[in-house]
Order: C-alpha cells, then structure tokens, then sequence
C-alpha cells in the first residue's frame, strides 16, 4: 500500500495503524490474532477519524486566531478525505458526522451553537454529498485494490505451483536420461558379451572338432568299435555345442538389432518362404492352404523369420504324416490381428504348452526331431518387438496351430 | 641363407596354426609355410631384421593373417604392410575367427585381398584352407618380387 511518504512521526503512526487495519475491516479475528491486536485492528481507524477532525479543529481555529483566511472548510474535508485510507465506511461517516458538527457549532453563524439557518442548508448538503463521494471511492478503491492483492496472490501461487511442476517435469527427465543411459551402457556391455562368446569360445571349440577330427582320421584302425564310437559322439557334441552358439548368438542379436519398419505384405512373404521350402517338401506330399493375410507394417527381414520358423516346424513336425496338411490363415479379435499357422502334424500335449517358447526347450527327443529348440523363442522375441504376442493350441498326435498377434495399428 | 618361404602364416595360436597345416599338407604346402607367433614377429620377417636378418631376399607369394595377436595386432601389421611399397603388393588373406562386421570393414578399408572366417566345422575348415592355399599359392600368380613357386 503505498502512502504518500511523511517524515513527521504522526503520519508514520498513522501509516503503521492503517497498514495493521487495511486487511479488511473484517469483524473476525484472524486465526492466532491476540485481543488486544484485535481491539486495536477494529477500533484503530475509529480513533484515527476522530482524531484527524480533532486536529483540523484545532488548526482552524488557531489558524482564525492567528489572522490566517479560514481554512476550516479545507481542513474539515481534508480530515474526511484522510479516512479514505482506513477500510470500511465507519470511520470515514464519524469524520463526516464530527466534521459537520464541529463545522457548524464552531464555523457557522450563529457560532457555538448547533443551530442550522434555513439558507445554509444546501451547504450542508453539498457538503455531505461530497464527503459521501469521497468515502465511496474510498471502497471503491479499497475493493479494486483488494482485488490486485488477491489476483497477485493468486497469480504468485500459479506462478509457484508451475514451478513446482516444471521442477518435477526435470528431474523426471533427469531420471529418465539417467536410465536411458544405464539402458544403453547394458546394451553395450551385452553386445561386448557376445561378441566375446562369439570369438573367444569358438577357438577352443574348433579345436575340439578339428582335433576330434584328425583323431577319427588317423586312429580309426587302431581303435576297436567302442572307442570309435566314443570318438564320434565326441565329435557329435563338439559339432552341437558349436551349432548352439550360433543360435544362442543369433537370437541374442534380435532383441539389440535394429528394427527397419516398411510395409510387409505377409501373403508375399508366405509364398516366398513355402517356395524356399521347395527341396524339403519335394519327396512328400503337403497339401498348402494359405488364406487372406494381412499386410503389416513391421521389419521385413524380422517377419520373415518369424515365418520361415513356422512354416518349417509345420514341416518338420508333419513329416510321419502320409499327407501333411499346412494351413495359414488370419482374423481379427480383441488381441489385435491374429496370423496362425496349422499343421496335422504330431502335435503336442497342452500341458506344456507354456514351456513352448522358451530358449532351447524341446518336446522330443533329438532322435525324433532335430533341431535345437530355438525357433519358437525366435518368434516369440520377433513378435514381442513388434508389440503382439504368440500362443499356441494342440493335441498329442493330433496336429497344432501357432498364432501370433501383432497390434491393430500395424495393420496396412 | 634361410630359404625364404612361400607363404607367411600369423597366428597366435599354436592349434589353430597346426590345424591349417594339416590342411595345407593335403596339397604338399605345409613344408613351404613360415608360422609366426604375433605381429611384431611377422613385422620383423617381412623386413628381414630381428632374428630374420639371414633370411634370402624377396616377399612371401602370400599372407595367411590372423587379427587378433598380441604385441601388434593384424590390423596395425595390414596397415604397415600396404603403406610401405616394398611390401603392399603382398597378397594378404585375412584368416580369423571374428565374423564382426567392423573387423571386416576395417580389413576390407585398408586393402586386404580376402576376408575369410575360420569355421567352427573341421571340415569346412580344411576346405577354406586348401582352397585358399591352392588359389594364393599354385593357381594365382605372386606379384614381383615374390618367391617363386619350385
């Protein structure tokens, strides 16, 4: 609240009584105001209006004794004018009230006495319009600064609160630099891990093979059946480790790999793929029945796989049949578009179903089937990158079918 | 003099080495291979400095190069090897088990002649080597300069 600066120790008086009361004449006591705070708050101004037409009494007067042109009229409407610093009417109409009566016992012929002549009324009159003008501004101004208090308030605390949020919105920020970080120095430290493997662990298993090899080579006439025979499985199973490796390597690279998104038409891709089965499929007899499938919009080389390790299990697990059945096929449902591949193959038993996808679980033994029991973990790695998800349903000796899911907004 | 021979294999690993010389033996070529155990060795044959200083004169018809070696690595031996003019016409086959595309890249930046990975199959690893060495050491002509086929 700014006040026209005085230096004199009454108007500063004045200045610290009205600030302490200019929170608004409200009637109740703010919360932990002690009484007498609260007296002085409410009845200060009351005080204060009296005493400023006290005072410019006693100046008129002494200014009339000393000789000086009146000034009461001036000085009563000054102490009026005075009380528009105070809030609330009361004090300003106990000026106006004081003023008038002092004004006219003291200033208004017949002097001393209360009386009012007829001819000065429209003066009074005047008079208490105008003071009524003046104390009407004064709310007026006290209303409309009250407002600019509260909005600035009210803005402080927006301005506050953005803050905080935008504080917030940083350090989450942060944070989230921080894991990307953590995430990418992971992704390397995993890269380095295979790459590791894939050169460190080679050498000595070349070795195996190589000298297992040379082994067979130059010993078998000196070896009897049994040990010709452990040389072979050892053998065997440096060539499987060998074979694990690659695929363990391979898998490993498709979650780090770098996705290329483009239209995919699976129909093409399916055709593509049977035919590249051609050679497998040429000494038997399957039966191809390939539906509508859907265009998507994923990583080509990465869908493809996801097929050729489908269509080639289809195959593979149809072989006892005298006539495979292969079927391919999509719909829509709830999942998003659902692409599923079915064979009448050897199946498998639904209790195991969850064990399907995972690295290198198999269902039958290596003498039935080959194969290291990668491939399914390989759709299922594919797939998730692509946001959908892969399940499958089957029955012992009755056939299976693999279905996999890839989110509606993929499709094209 | 030492006799100089046709081809110059670097190779860190004694078993690795043994097991390419078996191969190469399938075309009588084990008997013309000079093994060394890491750059600075393969740096200092090629100079004839070192413990090579008796060797006869002239370039190996070809280089069998593993990468990774100790002391100086097959990158850095490459690097030397095609930045002096003496030597940069030495046919050089990079012979590795790194399958890393940046180690191809870099082979391939600084001018090897071929890039081949070892394989993990004995058998096909016999087959690279002796195709290798009948290719760089009976069917491909040295450049001058080189040992000349007896």
């Amino acid at each position: 609240m700014e006040h026209v600066g005085s230096t004199t120790s009454v108007r500063s008086l004045i200045r610290r009584l009205a600030a302490s009361s200019s929170a608004g004449a409200t009637r109740t006591a703010a919360p932990g105001e002690p009484t007498t705070a609260r007296v002085v708050r409410l009845a200060g101004p009351y005080v204060l209006s009296t005493a400023s037409v006290g005072l410019a009494l006693f100046g008129s007067l002494f200014l009339q004794r000393e000789g000086f042109r009146a000034l009461d009229f001036p000085l009563f409407l000054f102490a009026i004018a005075s009380t528009v610093w105070y809030p609330g009417v009361g004090p300003t109409i106990v000026a106006l009230v004081l003023s008038s009566l002092a004004f006219d016992y003291y200033f208004v012929e017949p002097r001393h006495s209360f009386a009012v002549a007829p001819s000065d009324i429209p003066y009074f009159v005047t008079f208490l319009l105008f003071a009524l003008m003046l104390s009407r501004f004064s709310v007026v101004r006290r209303r409309s600064e009250q407002q600019l208090l509260d909005s600035r308030e009210q803005l402080q605390t927006e301005v506050a609160e953005g803050k905080a949020r935008e504080e917030q919105i940083r350090k989450l920020n942060e944070q989230l630099a921080r894991r990307s970080a953590d995430l990418q120095a992971i992704n390397t430290e995993l890269e380095a891990f295979a790459y590791s493997i894939s050169h460190d662990l080679s050498a000595p298993l070349r070795h195996m093979v190589g000298f297992t090899a040379l082994l067979q080579k130059s010993a078998s006439s000196a070896l009897d059946d049994k040990s010709r025979r452990y040389v072979a499985t050892i053998l065997d199973a440096a060539n499987k480790m060998g074979q694990l490796i690659e695929d363990l390597l391979a898998f490993s690279r498709i979650g780090s790999a770098e996705t290329r998104a483009t239209t995919v038409s699976l129909q093409q891709l399916v055709k593509e793929v049977v035919e590249e089965m051609g050679p497998e499929t040429a000494s038997r007899k399957v039966s191809w029945t390939i539906g509508d499938l859907p265009v998507l919009h994923g990583d080509r080389s990465m869908l493809r796989l996801v097929l050729v390790n489908l269509v080639a299990n289809a195959i593979k697990f149809t072989r006892t049949r005298e006539q495979a059945e292969i079927e391919l096929g999509s719909f829509e449902d709830e999942r998003g578009v659902v692409v599923f591949v079915r064979d009448n193959g050897v199946g498998f038993d639904m209790k195991y179903c969850h064990k399907l996808f995972r690295v290198f679980q198999r269902l039958h033994r290596r003498e039935e089937f080959e194969g290291t029991g990668i491939g399914l973990a390989t759709v299922q790695r594919i797939i998730q990158r692509h946001g959908g998800t892969v399940w499958a349903e089957g029955t012992v000796n009755g056939g299976a079918t693999l279905f996999f899911s890839v989110p509606r907004a993929l499709k094209r | 003099m030492d006799k100089l021979q046709r081809i110059l294999m670097v190779e860190d690993d004694p078993r690795d080495a043994e097991l390419s010389l078996t191969a190469l033996d399938q075309y009588n070529l084990a008997n013309e291979v000079f093994v060394v155990g890491d750059g600075e060795e393969a740096l200092d044959y090629l100079y004839q400095r070192g413990k090579f200083t008796t060797r006869a004169n002239g370039n190996p018809a070809f280089i069998l190069l593993d990468l990774k070696l100790p002391k100086i690595d097959g990158l850095e031996v490459l690097q030397l090897i095609r930045a002096d003019d003496a030597l940069k016409f030495i046919p050089v086959v990079v012979l590795t088990s790194s399958h890393e595309e940046r180690d191809m890249v870099a082979s391939y930046k600084l001018g090897v002649n071929a890039y081949v990975v070892k394989p993990v199959d004995f058998h096909e690893f016999v087959d690279a080597v002796k195709a290798l060495g009948m290719f760089w050491a009976i069917i491909n002509e040295p450049p001058p300069g080189s040992v000349r086929r007896p």
